[in-house]
């Protein structure tokens, strides 16, 4: 401050101010305006002047607050208030130099760069369609210069009119052929509108005007790039970066052999930025993606681990690291990435995208069990042919066996003697019946010579009926879990029930015949046919009435308690401890409509052959049997698939 | 392959007639593993129970040219008075397979012990599924019909089952029924929505996937409504 030794403060008054400021004494010059003036026109001139020579001295706001002071006692003196937009405008005050440029305008309305420059200044304020009308008028008012024309165009291109602006630029390039910042911007427009060809010319011809410049160099190579000449732009960047390895320079050439497929070479272009720039993190994440690109997964992470630590506030270097992780299949790092990442930027959204991505992906294979294969690894599978009725014949066969075995063991399955209750029941019920009777009625049975054989011929057929009947009549009710199995189907378990229970009860009867004669009874019948075709054709009619019974019961669960009711009637209708022979004869032709007395008597008649009754009509039974077990099998059939409803 | 042709289904609920499939025709490729997403009550398990075939369509009819299993997840088939080892047995002989080395397969694979031989009554949940996934595993089926697969046993069984199932699933197909996104993602290749009586057929699991999310957003004015 050697200056304000001459001039020491206080000593200068309004005479002496301008001689001060000539010879530098700033500081003194300030002191006196903030202390001592008086605002007048004088001093007006005075701050203008001291302003200019703050700024040239790079005290910004120095002189801005000089200029703010001034202007209002300015009037219309355009020198000074060109003074006064000049700082403001490289002050960064450019609302306040918009406005002294416009009192500019209002002075003399045909000033050309004044439009200019208060367009320039509205621009900086964002105020764009405001500059884009000053900027043509501007132009409006000297078509000839070429510098109106390219900030007009550049203005008019940020503003997404690119039509407007490529006419522009388009006269900027005319008006100054030999500029290649003009070109370069005519070359930008160009390829937002689509342009590609003339673009890419136009930026050729910008490099080729300025070799030296590398701005326009790298400026060149990006918009060649965007016009999808990469070979292009990596040719004029080598051009350049064989002159000076300036590290942007190299940065965009590593893009440009990186879009040519040649990755090697696009590593040594960023190597070498990175050795120019060795604090730019981007360079780094670059070399990272190269990196990756080449399989060096440890060289990539190494890289991006280094931009994210010259870089932590950036979310992108984060997020690339970990889809690095992520594609090279270690989750465990991916996920660790992921969790500084939430950790590090909560509220991005793009970070949370990329650790849900992770997630998902980490779902999908957890336990490391993924399951899919691929077509690779699948064996190949020919189509079973569809069974013929022959399978399909075994495999009912299959299925009804196997309900056997399985209603053997369930059935009576918390007694002790399981299924042997199934024949003991019945064998107790003749001795008992047959010991009481003997007792009670002395003298000879109504037929053959032994009480026991005569129950015996009734019980046996009437068992055979009743048995299968009701025993059916809850097959589909009581076989729910079963039928889930797809093979086995509501005819299997009612016919595997319905079997089981003629099984049972041949057993029965051949077990008690052995019993008889193991007593020393003369039990063997006459003739074994005829019980035995009998006792066929009576257990045909009780599965008919069984199928229609399961039917039934599947509907409408009280049935089987409603037929139980018809069983005891038919226990005392059908001759079984006399003979219809005994009864008045009306009653007998009544009871001879019954299917099951008839049965009985078919059994008897064959037992002995002594016992031939005129009313025994063995069609008739049979008949019924046929028709009843039709009817059965057909209801089965007809209403299979509502049988099969969820349980 | 299990074609669909003209398949019509539907039950009556307490809330009214409930549509499950309305003239439907969908063919399930072999060598590809379905997912089938739905909401609830949208007749999934129906649908699992009309492919197997534990459950007869309305109208129309079901080819199949593979060996289908009964609906997993399902252990019902289990007589509770039975043993394990005679239920297994039971399963056997129905499906024609050999009744002794089925019986040693889900012995090993299900881990049951003394309980192999107790009344199925007596097993706790857990061991009712363990059987029935062993007895499924062990019988040789072309597709596999598996209706919302649960967590079975801890992590070592999960483990095995899932190595045995990826065993299984290199000759064999599945098609899964299932809330959970993650088990389709992880078995199926190819996906199918069942809803308002429609089943639609998705080439990828991803675009099913989507197809969904957006219903759930907008159901479509023909979806029945959810009992």
């Amino acid at each position: 401050m050697s200056d304000d030794r001459e001039f020491p403060p206080y000593s200068i008054d309004n005479q002496s101010f301008l001689p001060a400021l000539a010879a530098g004494a700033l500081d003194a010059c300030l002191l006196y305006l903030t202390r001592d003036a008086g605002g007048g026109e004088g001093d007006a001139q005075r701050a203008c002047r001291l302003a200019e020579a703050l700024l040239h001295r790079g005290r910004r706001e120095d002189a801005v607050a000089c200029c703010r002071r001034a202007l209002p006692a300015l009037g219309d003196d355009a020198a000074l208030l060109r003074i006064c937009a000049w700082v403001f405008s490289n002050g960064g005050c450019h609302e306040d130099a918009a406005g002294a440029y416009r009192r500019l305008i209002e002075l003399s309305p045909d000033w050309a760069e004044g439009y200019r420059h208060l367009s320039g200044s509205l621009a900086a304020i964002a105020a764009s369609d405001e500059a884009i009308g000053c900027g043509i008028a501007a132009c409006d008012l000297a078509p000839q210069n070429g510098e109106f024309a390219l900030h007009l165009g550049r203005l008019l291109r940020d503003a997404g009119r690119c039509e407007e602006a490529g006419r522009y630029l388009d006269r900027a390039v005319a008006q100054a052929p030999d500029n290649a910042r003009a070109r370069c911007e005519l070359a930008a427009t160009c390829c937002v509108l689509g342009r590609s060809d003339r673009a890419a010319t136009l930026a050729l011809q910008a490099a080729a005007l300025a070799p030296q410049d590398d701005d326009i160099a790298v400026d060149a190579a990006e918009l060649l790039m965007r016009c999808g000449r990469a070979q292009a732009a990596a040719d004029l960047l080598h051009h350049a970066a064989d002159a000076a390895a300036e590290p942007r320079l190299c940065r965009v050439l590593s893009a440009a052999e990186m879009l040519c497929g040649r990755l090697e070479a696009a590593l040594a272009a960023v190597d070498r930025a990175v050795a120019g720039a060795p604090d730019n993190a981007e360079y780094h994440v670059h070399r990272g993606h190269l990196l990756w690109q080449l399989g060096d997964i440890a060289g990539a992470a190494a890289a991006l681990d280094h931009a994210a630590r010259l870089d932590p506030a950036s979310s992108a270097t984060w997020r690339a690291q970990l889809s690095l992780y992520l594609a090279a299949g270690l989750v465990s790092e991916a996920t660790a990435a992921g969790g500084e990442l939430l950790h590090r930027f909560p509220d991005d959204k793009p970070a949370a995208e990329a650790v849900l991505h992770l997630l998902a992906h980490r779902l999908d294979t957890i336990d490391g069990e993924y399951v899919v294969l691929s077509a690779a690894e699948r064996i190949p599978r020919p189509p079973r042919p569809m069974p013929g009725w022959l399978d399909r014949l075994r495999s009912q066969r299959r299925v009804v066996g196997a309900l056997i075995i399985r209603e053997t063991r369930t059935r009576y399955a918390d007694l002790t003697l399981g299924y042997g209750w199934a024949l003991i029941e019945p064998v107790l019920h003749i001795t008992l019946l047959s010991v009481m009777f003997a007792v009670l009625m002395h003298g000879r049975p109504p037929i053959g010579r032994q009480f026991f054989i005569f129950y015996y011929t009734g019980l046996i057929p009437y068992h055979m009926f009743v048995h299968t009947s009701s025993g059916m009549s809850h097959a589909i009710t009581g076989n729910g879990p079963v039928l889930q199995l797809p093979p086995v189907t509501t005819f299997d378990v009612i016919a595997a029930r319905g079997l089981l229970e003629i099984m049972t009860d041949v057993i029965v009867a051949v077990a008690l015949l052995a019993g008889f004669g193991a007593i020393g009874l003369a039990a063997m019948p006459d003739d074994l046919w005829g019980p035995s075709l009998a006792l066929l054709v009576t257990a045909a009619f009780g599965c008919g009435v069984g199928f229609v019974n399961a039917v039934l019961t599947a509907f409408w669960r009280s049935w089987e308690k409603a037929y139980s009711q018809v069983t005891r009637v038919l226990y005392f209708i059908s001759g079984i401890f006399y003979v219809p022979g005994m009864m008045p004869d009306w009653a007998r032709d009544a009871l001879a409509w019954n299917p099951v007395m008839q049965a009985v008597d078919w059994f008897r008649a064959g037992f002995f052959a002594s016992y031939q009754p005129h009313w025994l009509d063995r069609s008739y039974l049979l008949v019924i049997a046929i028709l009843t077990l039709l009817l059965g099998l057909g209801l089965e059939r007809g209403l299979r698939r509502r049988l099969s409803a969820p349980l | 392959m299990i074609a669909l042709d003209r398949v019509a289904k539907a039950y009556a609920t307490a809330g009214g007639r409930k549509i499950v499939l309305d003239d439907a025709s969908v063919a399930f490729a072999p060598g590809h593993n379905f997912g089938i997403l739905g909401a609830n009550g949208a007749g999934k398990s129906t649908l699992i129970r009309l492919l197997a075939g534990s459950e007869l369509p309305d109208r129309g009819s079901i080819r199949r040219d593979a060996r289908v299993s009964f609906p997993l997840g399902f252990g019902g088939t289990f007589h509770g008075a039975l043993s394990g080892r005679e239920n297994v047995a039971f399963v056997a002989r129905v499906y024609g397979a050999a009744v002794r080395s089925t019986i040693r397969f889900v012995d090993e694979f299900a881990e049951l012990g003394e309980y192999f031989d107790m009344p199925v009554q007596t097993y706790s949940a857990g061991m009712q599924a363990r059987l029935a996934f062993g007895t499924c595993l062990a019988i040789d089926f072309d597709v596999f019909l598996i209706d919302e697969i649960t967590e079975i046993g801890d992590e070592r069984f999960r483990r095995k089952c899932a190595a045995a199932f990826r065993e299984r699933l290199r000759r064999s197909d599945i098609i899964l029924a299932t809330h959970n996104s993650h088990t389709i993602r992880q078995y199926c290749d190819k996906a199918a929505i069942l809803a308002g009586g429609r089943l639609q057929l998705f080439d990828d699991v991803a675009s099913a996937f989507e197809c969904y999310r957006r219903m759930l957003v907008e159901p479509s004015p023909c979806a029945s409504p959810v009992v």
